[in-house]
Order: structure tokens, then C-alpha cells, then sequence
């Protein structure tokens, strides 16, 4: 079977699932769990670094949903309405902690800098060395305003019109984000590589 | 184009590049070595895509509640139905081998005793009416999570209320018939999630 054959397979049984979910049918949950709970979970996890506060996130995220699925008409795709739900289940944590969250209506102009490049020697590029161990890292030590456009969209694979979508901001301003972050997370691992070189 | 009009360009357009800016990359090393990086953190990251799991306690955990709102239709024991073919007599043994591992979870949770209070006058005048009171182990339990986590208090409190009415439903259907493997598994699906309860507030409370 092809992947796009698959792919519409797999579209068709998830819009079966909803409709049979709808009616309170417990298998099509779970079905819809299933389909797509490594994703959600996998968000929570990278944005909250703890596996007890992930899981906490998924059951949240996936109970809003699951509670209003009978108001979902499928103007947006299922997977996009699920994230979004978990984007403002992890968001409202973060605040609810206290942490500070980066606005993500921040406008292009009077945006804190971007890491400058410095001038002196030459620094060896990055490909071919990232090491994935440090990547995951260094993602979780980015601010969480640019943690979440990032995997978002790197990681998950989203749309810059989807992301704005989900998390509610400009399309302009996600693609700032992400490459603040994209910057951000260059610099860190440049930092690492260099501090591995000095070590004994 | 300076480095500075690229990087803004770059920003905009992502991987695309306008004639002026391969010029400027084909010119310009640092701002090469810039994509190429920013290249190579993109691909990486793709290769982070989802590949851990939540616990089984996590999809437990919203039935419960799907449950109680009245979203899912239909009884426990039809899914338990499900399992009939494949169960035989050997697994009656396991019933109380299930029993006697809630009654040292009991034990754990007795000795690492929080000192907080039994159950109180006042916590059994909130009982509903028709309410059943809490064994003391869950009572126990629940105080060590309120001590760590009030927040989560309430919400392992209705998960427990649900698992023991779910077990005492079971218990009367395995005890009437002790021959009908369904209501044997539907005792041991009980149990279980009773345990998941209890592990995973375990996992929480411990510091």
C-alpha cells in the first residue's frame, strides 16, 4: 500500500472514528486516542521536560476535546483542533506556574535581539555534528514562547498559517519565532560543541 | 544586500531564496554557514517526532471521566465480553493474588503513614447521601496526594470513588456466579485500574 493510500485510509477510519464518538461509542475514543496521543504527549513532554506533568497535560488536552467533540464540524483538520487544545492546556500550566511565557504577539519591531554574530575566528559549521542528545537539550532551554513555535513547526511539522491558527498569532509573528528560536538553539549548541572541545 | 537585509529576508522566506540571495550566499561565508546550520538544526529536529508514550493509566483515566460526564455509551462489561473466548479457568487463581496485592499496597501505604488523621467526623458528614465512606487505605492515600498535591486531591478522589463502585460491582457479579469468566475479568479489569490509581498517585507524591 502506498503512503498516500494509507494516509487516506487513515483519514477515513479517524472521520469514522468521530462520528462514532459522537454517538458515545467508547471504542471510537479510543481509537482517536490512539491515533494521536504519541504526538500530544510528545508536545507536553518537550514543553514541560517532566513525564508525571506531560501525562497530567495529555489526559487535560485530549478530556477538552473529547467533551466538545460533538461540536466539531471538521472545518479544520482533527489533528490541528487536538493541538491546539494541547497548545492552551500547556500554555495555561506555564502561566499558572508563573513562568515566564514569551508573548506570542510580540511584533517584529522592538523585538529583543537576535544572537549576534560574532566576528573572529571561524566557527566550524553545525551539520554533520548535532548530536541529538544536545538538540534536546538545548530545545529545552529555550524560552517557552519559542520552544512551542519550534516544535510546532520543526518537529511536528506544522504550517506557519497553522501554528498562527493554534496558538493564536500573526503569521508573522510565528515565523519570527521560529527563527529566534531556530538562532537561539544555534547558538546554544555551538556553545556546547566548544565547551566539549575544552574539556579534558 | 547586506548580511543584515539576508538575515531579514530569511526570516520571511525560510528555505526559498530570491536571485539576490544566493548571490549574497555565494559571496558571503558566514551568512552560508548561517542556512547551513539553520539547516541542519531543521532536519534534526524532524527526527525528534513523536516516539514516547504516556503510561496506560493516562487513556484509564479519561474513560473514567468520559464515563461519569456520560459521553460513552454502554457498560464496562460489554468490553469485558469481548475478552470471553479468549479466558479459561486457570485464571480464578488470580483473583485473589489480585486481592492480596491491593492488601499490601494497603500495608505500603500504612507504613509510610503521613500522620495525617483518620477519617474525620467532618470529612464523613461531606459524604453524599448513598455515598459509600472511603476505606481508610484510600482515605490515606488521598492525604498523602493533598499533602503534595491539593490541587490533584479532588481529582484522584472522584478516580477512586468511580474504580471502588466499579469493583463492587464486579465483586457482586464474580460472587453470584463463580464460574463466569466474563465477571472474573471484569473483577480483574477492576483491580487493575484500582492499582493504576494508586501507582500512579505514588508517583506523584513522592518527592
Amino acid at each position: 500500500m502506498t503512503d498516500a493510500k494509507r494516509q487516506q485510509g487513515d483519514r477515513l477510519s479517524e472521520a469514522a472514528a468521530i462520528e462514532r464518538a459522537k454517538q458515545g461509542d467508547a471504542e471510537a475514543f479510543e481509537t482517536l486516542y490512539n491515533l494521536h496521543k504519541r504526538r500530544v504527549y510528545s508536545l507536553c513532554l518537550r514543553m514541560t521536560a517532566n513525564t508525571a506533568a506531560a501525562e497530567d497535560l495529555t489526559q487535560e488536552a485530549f478530556l477538552q476535546l473529547f467533551r466538545k467533540i460533538g461540536t466539531f464540524r471538521g472545518e479544520s483538520a482533527f489533528s490541528t483542533w487536538l493541538h491546539r487544545m494541547a497548545v492552551n492546556v500547556v500554555l495555561m500550566q506555564l502561566r499558572k506556574k508563573g513562568l515566564p511565557v514569551v508573548s506570542l504577539e510580540e511584533t517584529m519591531e522592538g523585538e529583543e535581539e537576535a544572537p549576534r554574530k560574532e566576528p573572529g575566528a571561524e566557527d566550524p559549521r553545525l551539520a554533520g555534528s548535532i548530536d541529538r542528545m544536545q538538540l534536546q537539550l538545548s530545545i529545552r532551554a529555550l524560552p517557552p514562547g519559542y520552544r512551542m513555535i519550534f516544535l510546532l513547526h520543526d518537529v511536528e511539522g506544522y504550517e506557519h498559517n497553522e501554528i498562527a491558527e493554534m496558538v493564536g498569532c500573526s503569521i508573522g509573528n510565528s515565523k519570527s519565532q521560529l527563527h529566534k528560536a531556530r538562532m537561539k538553539l544555534r547558538e546554544l549548541l555551538k556553545t556546547s560543541r566548544a565547551e566539549k572541545a575544552t574539556k579534558p | 544586500m547586506t548580511c543584515e537585509e539576508f538575515e531579514r529576508v530569511l526570516q520571511e522566506l525560510g528555505a526559498s531564496h530570491g536571485i539576490e540571495q544566493e548571490a549574497h550566499l555565494k559571496s558571503c561565508s558566514a551568512c552560508s554557514d548561517l542556512v547551513s546550520d539553520l539547516n541542519a538544526i531543521s532536519q534534526q529536529a524532524r527526527l525528534l517526532q513523536a516516539s514516547e508514550e504516556p503510561s496506560p493509566w493516562v487513556w484509564n483515566s479519561i474513560e473514567l471521566a468520559l464515563r461519569q460526564d456520560g459521553l460513552i455509551h454502554g457498560s464496562q462489561r460489554e468490553r469485558a465480553s469481548t475478552f470471553a473466548p479468549l479466558l479459561n479457568w486457570k485464571l480464578r487463581w488470580l483473583v485473589p493474588l489480585a486481592a492480596a496485592f491491593l492488601v499490601a499496597f494497603g500495608v505500603l501505604m500504612h507504613e509510610r503513614g503521613t500522620g495525617q488523621p483518620p477519617l474525620s467526623g467532618t470529612e464523613t458528614a461531606r459524604l453524599q447521601p448513598g455515598e459509600a465512606a472511603m476505606p481508610s487505605d484510600d482515605q490515606q492515600l488521598l492525604n498523602t496526594v493533598g499533602a503534595r498535591m491539593p490541587s490533584m486531591r479532588a481529582a484522584y478522589e472522584t478516580n477512586l470513588r468511580s474504580v471502588n463502585a466499579y469493583i463492587r460491582d464486579a465483586e457482586q457479579s464474580a460472587h453470584s456466579d463463580p464460574n463466569d469468566e466474563v465477571a472474573q475479568q471484569y473483577l480483574m479489569n477492576a483491580y487493575e485500574q484500582r492499582a493504576m490509581v494508586y501507582e500512579m498517585a505514588l508517583d506523584r507524591s513522592l518527592p
